[in-house]
């Protein structure tokens, strides 16, 4: 599904030019759960954004599912994003005005499909992430792990192929922490590709696989040996 | 993205800063508004003018002495300080034969102290025959017009405006007394209805009327006319009338050459386009004024949505991560900024309208003023466009800026 092939990125500016990224390589089947992790500056955040197709590799190949980023316009990719991604980001990014409801809806405002088909799809996602009771309340009036359970329902409702989480639990305590990791470890369970960029050791090994990452290239890609912790402590 | 969607987010998210949408709406709602006004009144006024011009008589032809070069609009000499003395009775004698004219009313002015008892004052004299107040409709309210018979046999009489008649005589009844025109004796036979300002600037409320020929001989000392008024037969066609006037003064003045006339002639209808090219230039003056207002509108909804587009930038980040692609946020920027000034425009409308209303009644009530209500479908038209396009116009430069926005960034910020 996904395939990286010497993978590079190049920043220019006036000092000179620095690569985030100096050749990856590494793919990614349908219906794993990965971690990408490193210190800060080693490049994950560039890998998330190029996987995500926010961003375009410099060098390198990106292919997904099948289709090389190369051959691919940026109105394409913004279609792929819609449909095919997922999106839940450290700092929920929700439109804290708008309701639990609207904010769920925006990733279908831009999809094609009839508008009488989204309210179902709405409420299938809002029920998944259990906040069905809170559907029609201001998203900035919620917790911080129902914000981000709501960013969850957002990612959900164009029934994509991957998700991409970006420390998803930065911004949450280890309780609400905890559930986001969960209702992400059930949408694994049920076949769903998830892709989770992190820091934290403990939220990393919720995944199957780790790959790691250090002065932008690969330093070690290993499955998770003892999976599941559900019950010590994230932090 | 759907019209529909993109048209209920922009609607939400201009409802969520109402009091800043309503300021900024306010400049379009100004500059819509004074549009409105200031074109419902320059054509109120223009109205007024026409229906004044109107009142005169549609029939009326002007000879006025000298030519007046090529151009229609052009000052005739006379009107330029000039004198000329080519209009004379034999002109006036061969209008008075031809069968399509059924009046003409040779005309002389000038200036005089009128004096009675140890009041004076400044005056215009026109010295003319008794048909000047048919022709020119001015009916006499108290006592009688001059006569044929005083025409020819060169009475002493005069009549005289309703103004002047209260700043001579005061209370005194002015009929059979006697007033001096430079040295000049007349009495006083009839006094003018009140009518104001007529026309031409002709002020009839104090206006002399004295027979032609004892102005010509005793006042001014002339043998010419300063200009002849020629009332048309109906039955005719006015530029047959025309004409058949050109044809005469050629023939009289030995004129050949068309380009070398020495007269000028204007009807009624010359009068009215000049009047309507002068009020409608008018109108148009107000208007660019008035939207010199609307560009400032524009500049402040402008100035708005760039802060509204630097402010959401997150929310751009945010769309376009979710598969909203440039033209999709472009859309709904422009969306949100046509709004503004749409339903601003509208607004604008709307209030122009109350206040011309207003001015309307104002003045049809408490100055008696003829003012005649207009509300020119033309301008409500134009301000609507207007409005539509100054959104786009000011909104397209904030709408690409946060088209253009990169996502990575956008959802970076702080």
């Amino acid at each position: 599904m996904i395939e990286v092939r010497d993978l590079q990125k190049a920043y220019h500016d006036e000092g000179g030019s620095t690569n985030a990224l100096r050749g990856v390589n590494f793919s990614i089947d349908k219906g794993e759960f990965v971690s990408i992790m490193g210190p800060s500056g080693s490049g994950k955040s560039t890998l998330l954004h190029i996987l995500s197709f926010l961003d375009r590799p410099t060098g390198g190949s990106y292919r997904f599912q099948g289709r090389g980023i190369d051959e691919m316009s940026d109105l394409e990719l913004a279609h792929v994003r819609n449909k095919d991604m997922g999106f839940v980001f450290q700092a929920f990014n929700l439109l804290s005005r708008l309701t639990v409801y609207e904010n769920v809806e925006i990733p279908l405002l831009y999809a094609d499909g009839a508008p009488a088909q989204r309210r179902a799809r709405i409420e299938e996602a809002v029920r998944s992430v259990g906040l069905e009771e809170k559907i029609h309340m201001e998203a900035g009036k919620l917790s911080g792990g129902q914000k981000q359970r709501v960013a969850i329902a957002r990612a959900l409702v164009t029934d994509p192929n991957v998700i991409f989480a970006d420390e998803p639990t930065g911004n949450l305590d280890s309780q609400s922490g905890l559930q986001v990791m969960e209702i992400l470890d059930a949408l694994h369970k049920k076949g769903r590709t998830i892709i989770l960029v992190t820091h934290e050791t403990q939220t990393a090994e919720f995944a199957n696989r780790i790959i790691r990452i250090k002065d932008g290239l690969v330093e070690s890609d290993a499955p998770v040996a003892a999976k599941h912790m559900h019950n010590a402590p994230l932090k | 993205m759907l019209f529909r969607d993109a048209f209920k987010t922009s609607t939400r998210s201009l409802a969520h800063g109402k009091m800043r949408s309503v300021l900024t709406m306010l400049g379009i709602v100004i500059g819509i508004a004074s549009v409105i006004i200031l074109m419902s009144i320059g054509q109120s006024a223009q109205d007024l003018i026409l229906n004044q011009v109107q009142g005169i008589g549609s029939n009326l032809i002007f000879i006025i002495p000298g030519g007046s070069g090529s151009g229609r609009f052009s000052a005739p000499a006379a009107a330029q300080g000039i004198v000329i003395t080519s209009l004379v009775e034999r002109d006036a004698d061969a209008f008075r034969r031809e069968p399509s004219v059924s009046a003409a009313v040779p005309e002389v002015r000038g200036q005089a102290e009128a004096v009675y008892g140890n009041n004076d004052v400044k005056v215009t004299y026109d010295g003319t025959t008794e048909q000047y107040f048919g022709v020119r409709n001015l009916p006499v309210g108290r006592g009688y017009t001059f006569t044929k018979n005083d025409v020819d046999s060169g009475a002493h009489v005069a009549v005289i405006g309703p103004g002047l008649a209260t700043t001579l005589f005061g209370n005194l009844d002015p009929i059979g007394k006697s007033i001096r025109l430079d040295q000049v004796t007349f009495r006083v036979t009839g006094v003018l209805e009140k009518g104001g300002t007529g026309a031409f600037g002709i002020d009839q409320d104090n206006l002399v009327l004295v027979p032609l020929v004892v102005a010509q001989r005793e006042l001014l000392g002339i043998t010419y006319f300063s200009d002849i008024v020629v009332e048309a037969n109906p039955a005719y066609d006015i530029s047959f009338v025309e004409s058949r006037i050109t044809f005469l003064l050629r023939r009289n003045h030995s004129i050949t050459d068309p380009n070398k006339d020495d007269f000028t002639i204007r009807t009624q209808q010359d009068a009215l386009a000049i009047l309507g090219n002068i009020t409608s230039i008018l109108t148009i003056f107000l208007a660019a004024i008035a939207s010199i207002s609307l560009i400032v509108g524009g500049i402040g909804i402008m100035n708005i949505m760039l802060v509204a587009v630097t402010e959401r930038t997150r929310e751009i980040g945010l769309r376009k991560a979710v598969g909203a692609t440039n033209r999709d946020i472009l859309e709904q920027f422009l969306i949100e900024s046509v709004l503004l000034t749409f339903v601003g425009g509208m607004i604008g409308i709307a209030l122009g309208a109350l206040i011309v209303a207003l001015i309307y009644f104002v003045l049809s009530t408490f100055f008696s003023i003829g003012w005649v209500f207009a509300f020119p479908l033309t301008a409500v038209i134009l301000a609507l466009i207007v409005s539509g396009i100054a959104g786009i116009a000011f909104g397209i430069y904030p709408a690409r800026q946060a088209a253009r926005k990169n996502p990575i960034e956008a959802l970076r910020y702080e």
